[in-house]
């Protein structure tokens, strides 16, 4: 991982567009790798929906845009998971040498180009189009739905659900570029709106512009200043039933257990390896659920009251707050995630958040759908894998 | 600020679908029964948990009990599980009592086939 790179995640207000976002996170990762834009074959671009920024074919359009025509142009899409899956993409065109330095580029203007209200309906269908989308089933609904079915089977609150709001959105205070640092009580949360039991407003991510951008590079094409970069030692993905109700358990986020079985396989390493985590809380329990399904604790209630997932704790989960704190341009969300990881594993990240004993494996942690399309990609400090 | 607006008017073919989409403009639930182990799903699926994609077209009761419930600003929805349904379903909770524990399916109420359960006992408005 030579280059690592994000902008600001907000609301733009400057009449700036996601062309410049991209442009910004790919300039600063590409001058961090110390490669130039001639050592580019391939660029992947995660980008959720034409509907944002109404542009089809973004990957053609970016590659004219940062200086890499001629380049290998690929879109990857997978809702929410969009951006883990190009960083996957990339990685197998550095492993498989079809190309020896490849650029994931994340972007989307998912708050300044359309109102809320036409992105909440364009969202209700990222599930079940012709079931879901039609009956008019909201993202907020079917991920209440599944949380109250794991919140049932492992006791969770919401107390809970306010510890992990507050947490994330208070990383994200230290966070220079985060969309939503909040400090609010318990009581605020819980009288902030419902917008589908038991979530309120402030249990839910934001709406976010942004962009995110990495450079891979294969191990032996790494340029000498760069050698201590971290390593991508595992990835996985895989897929549930598209039907929250088809499945065996609707709490249970059973795609994120398959693609982290199979990114710790890669790796060599099992679950309790990881001391860094970059997890998808597009709400506040599905953090919940993701740490179970991740295998990041064995009593999840007692380990969130321990503070083990807390910045000074034995495994920080969303130092950078998150998508509830930092933010969600969806086709930027898993390209941030991996680039925090690195940033924080070579000791580059945020002075407020850098934890002083540099971490040795991080987890990032991406889905689309509610954990329909789960992706995971596992890196090490530079020098610990080989 | 480029100012940009478009209306899009779509005609989707709901193909194999066809029949649970015309059940539920009519109120009916028309689930799937796989030919190979009987098992019933709805909102049905092409292939079924075991394996075969033969099944034919049943129509259940259209009686269900509520498993899980949501509401707030986005509307009342449920988790349900329909009599003689394997499969549970996802849907939209039309005037359903906060306290009742089921519903009757009844015709998707937003001009699109949408999967809609009404008060237990309710009938079909249209
Ligand atoms: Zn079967």
């Amino acid at each position: 991982m030579t280059g690592a790179a994000l902008t600001r995640f907000d609301r733009r207000k400057d009449g700036s567009g996601f062309r410049d976002w991209a442009k910004s996170a790919f300039d600063a990762a590409l001058a961090q790798s110390g490669l130039t834009a001639g050592d580019i074959d391939a660029l992947f671009v995660a980008s959720e929906s034409d509907f944002f920024h109404f542009q089809l074919n973004p990957a053609s359009i970016l590659a004219s845009e940062l200086g890499l025509v001629g380049v290998a142009a690929t879109r990857c899409e997978g809702g929410g998971a969009s951006g883990q899956l190009a960083v996957h993409a990339a990685l197998r065109a550095v492993q498989s040498g079809a190309a020896r330095h490849a650029v994931v580029l994340g972007v989307d203007p998912s708050a300044s180009s359309l109102s809320g209200d036409a992105i909440r309906d364009l969202y209700g269908f990222s599930f079940d189009g012709w079931t879901d989308g039609m009956t008019g089933l909201t993202a907020t609904a079917l991920y209440a739905l599944s949380y109250q079915a794991f919140a049932k089977r492992h006791g969770t609150t919401m107390d809970d659900l306010a510890a992990v709001t507050i947490q994330n959105r208070g990383n994200a205070g230290g966070n220079p570029n985060a969309h939503l640092p909040r400090s609010d009580s318990a009581a605020a949360i819980g009288q902030s709106p419902v917008i589908a039991s038991p979530y309120h407003r402030l249990h839910c991510s934001p709406l976010s512009d942004g962009a995110a951008a990495l450079i891979l590079s294969a191990p032996a094409r790494v340029p000498a200043n760069r050698n201590a970069a971290p390593q991508i030692i595992g990835a996985g993905a895989a897929s549930d039933h598209m039907h929250l109700s088809h499945r065996a358990d609707p709490g249970d986020f059973t795609a994120k257990t398959m693609a982290m079985a199979r990114a710790c396989a890669a790796a060599e390493i099992s679950p309790q390896d990881i001391d860094l985590a970059e997890i998808y809380d597009a709400y506040a329990g599905a953090q919940l659920q993701a740490i179970s399904a991740l295998g990041l604790s064995d009593d999840l209630s007692n380990d969130l009251s321990r503070g083990v997932f807390a910045p000074e704790g034995r495994c920080p989960i969303n130092l950078s707050g998150g998508l509830m704190g930092q933010g969600a341009p969806v086709g930027a969300i898993g390209v941030a995630q991996t680039a925090t990881c690195a940033l924080i594993l070579e000791g580059r990240y945020h002075a407020a958040l850098q934890p002083r004993i540099l971490p040795r494996y991080a987890v990032a942690d991406t889905h689309g759908g509610v954990c329909t399309t789960a992706a995971v990609t596992i890196l090490a400090q530079g020098g610990t894998a080989g | 600020m480029i100012r940009h607006q478009i209306t899009l008017d779509y005609a989707l073919n709901p193909g194999w679908l066809g029949p649970f989409v015309t059940g539920l403009l009519q109120g009916q639930a028309i689930a799937r029964r796989c030919a190979a182990c009987a098992a019933t799903s709805f909102p049905p699926v092409r292939t079924c948990a075991c394996g075969s994609d033969a099944g034919e077209w049943v129509t259940l009761p259209g009686t269900a009990t509520i498993t899980l419930r949501t509401t707030g600003q986005d509307g009342d929805f449920a988790l349900v599980s329909f009599d003689g349904a394997t499969t549970q379903s996802t849907v939209k909770l039309v005037d359903v009592a906060a306290d009742a524990s089921g519903g009757h399916i009844i015709a998707s109420t937003g001009g699109q086939p949408g999967l809609c359960l009404g008060a237990r006992g309710a009938r079909n408005a249209r």
